[in-house]
């Protein structure tokens, strides 16, 4: 078994684990951008260079105890359909799936993973189910302090951590929320709170990061400024607001599930009802109908401990997980064929849509 | 035998050649379909990245030592070349970090293997930060404690 088939065939937080979901907030990621001192910067190092830092990093990830039975995954030495597997979980770039000389060190829970050679020699990620800024950065902060033991870090006391980019340079720390947003996207409101969190200082992006659409209903919120703020004030300025952006969605859902009636409930039963019986579905169609899904979980239209199920239809809907489950390479209409047979599957003895209860 | 044109941004063989024509001055970009895609060959970008390309032929006037990489590079790339390169062109970053930046001197940790001089920086930094803004406060008090501190940890740190 490859190891890509064994991450996929593992069960862990953000697809199985029942309970470890919350309404609104999918998940919460930390990641720090770190560079061996002495070495150029992955994008301008030779290929002699980034297979030493490739080695040097790869073989001081693996002692470390958070890596161990652990993966690792040197990107040359993939398929495409693998390396996409990898991009869809989140689990590695697209830039890093992108190259030969790059490698990601994943933890058996799949929880962290530090891509090596990347735009930085080491970007380290920290994913956990559901809202817990404080717990994921604990996690990140006890990885970069163990790395830091056994590399020598590049770190200027003007400057901070020195990165290729200088958006990251300084605390190297993107914190993140994936937020699941449809009552705002509904009510027309995302445009303006996009708005406001860019002007305050913080990036939306969608699923799957920078340039990608938000299918779904689903952006990942981050601060933007790296230098200049303290890892705690970069925290508590993301949490302030993702507090705030989960309130003004669960005041858009009670709005529109009050204005609406029946006419919001008929959007949720309709979109259980087709995915429950098309025999072809595009993946943003798949995206868009499991948004109406997890919205109608967060609002006790279907049971709560659903959703975990629809987070994960969410996860293995995407194009190269479909190919990979079917163990082959699939057309389009191939794949819009085997999704909707996985979602009907999973939808078969779901319960009916009932009038929201939240 | 004529060599094929590679990609002016990588060393692919390029298959896209874009031409501009600005007042009467032709310039020319090749670029493999990779990196035409990357950069949207559809998208005005692209003509943003023939400028870049273009415009770019003086000769660098600031290299690392250490690298090899130029402020042209820079300009082309947007990335830097290794980590002492920050020493080359900080100062001449300096603009942009303030411009995409909270402010250009870090606040923050310090690697731990630097211990207990990291931990002394990150005390000393938070320090300055706090005494620059009891300053802009006027709360000269606490700006004299905070100066206090300070030394003592400038005095530790140099003992360390």
């Amino acid at each position: 078994m490859s190891s890509v088939e064994d991450i996929l065939a593992a069960e862990n937080e953000l697809t199985h684990l029942l309970g470890a979901q919350q309404a609104v907030v999918l998940s919460t990621r930390i990641r720090l951008a770190r560079n061996l001192e002495g070495m150029p910067f992955p994008g301008w190092a030779k290929v002699p260079q980034r297979k030493e830092i490739a080695d040097r990093c790869v073989e001081a990830l693996d002692a470390l105890p958070k890596f161990r039975r652990g993966h690792v995954l040197r990107m040359g030495e993939l398929g495409d359909r693998d390396r996409a597997v990898l991009v869809e979980r989140h689990l590695v770039s697209k830039e890093l799936a992108a190259g030969k000389s790059g490698a990601a060190v994943i933890s058996r829970d799949q929880t962290c993973s530090v891509m090596v050679n990347e735009e930085d020699h080491l970007r380290i990620q920290v994913v956990k189910a559901g809202w817990h800024l404080r717990g994921t950065w604990h996690i990140a902060e006890q990885l970069d302090d163990a790395l830091g033991g056994t590399l020598k870090l590049a770190f200027s006391d003007r400057l901070g951590y020195l990165t290729a980019c200088p958006t990251n340079v300084g605390t190297g720390l993107r914190a993140s929320a994936m937020v699941h947003l449809p009552g705002l996207c509904l009510a027309g409101h995302m445009d303006k709170v996009s708005r406001a969190l860019n002007q305050d200082g913080l990036a939306v992006r969608g699923w799957l990061g920078e340039g990608t659409e938000a299918a779904g209903n689903v952006f990942q919120i981050s601060n933007q400024q790296t230098l200049g703020l303290s890892e705690e004030s970069i925290l508590k300025h993301l949490g302030g607001w993702i507090k705030n952006v989960v309130e003004q969605e669960w005041n858009a859902r009670r709005k529109l599930a009050q204005e609406e009636g029946e006419k919001f409930v008929d959007r949720l039963a309709r979109s259980l009802g087709v995915l429950r019986s098309a025999r072809l579905l595009t993946s943003s169609e798949a995206m868009n109908m499991l948004s109406h899904l997890r919205l109608a979980c967060d609002m006790g239209c279907l049971p709560e401990e659903r959703r975990h199920l629809v987070d994960r239809l969410m996860i293995e809907g995407q194009p190269a997980h479909v190919q990979a489950r079917a163990g082959q390479e699939l057309d389009s209409d191939g794949r819009d064929s085997r999704r909707a047979a996985v979602v009907r599957e999973a939808l078969k003895d779901f319960p009916e849509v009932v009038p929201p209860t939240a | 035998m004529s060599q094929p044109i590679k990609c002016s941004l990588c060393e692919e063989a390029a298959t896209v050649h874009l031409s501009q024509v600005v007042h009467g001055n032709v310039t020319k970009v090749h670029l493999c379909e990779t990196c035409a895609q990357k950069g949207g060959a559809t998208d005005p970008a692209v003509f943003q990245l023939a400028d870049a390309l273009t415009t770019a032929s003086p000769a660098p006037t600031l290299t690392c030592p250490k690298c090899g990489f130029t402020d042209i590079d820079f300009r082309k790339r947007g990335r830097l070349g290794c980590p002492d390169c920050w020493e080359t062109f900080g100062d001449a970053l300096g603009g942009l970090l303030l411009k995409v930046q909270h402010e250009a001197s870090h606040v923050g940790r310090a690697p731990a293997g630097t211990l207990p001089a990291g931990q002394l920086r990150r005390r000393l930094n938070d320090a300055r930060f706090e005494m620059e803004k009891a300053i802009t406060g006027e709360d000269y008090e606490a700006a004299a404690r905070l100066r206090d501190e300070i030394t003592d940890l400038e005095q530790q740190l140099a003992n360390s």
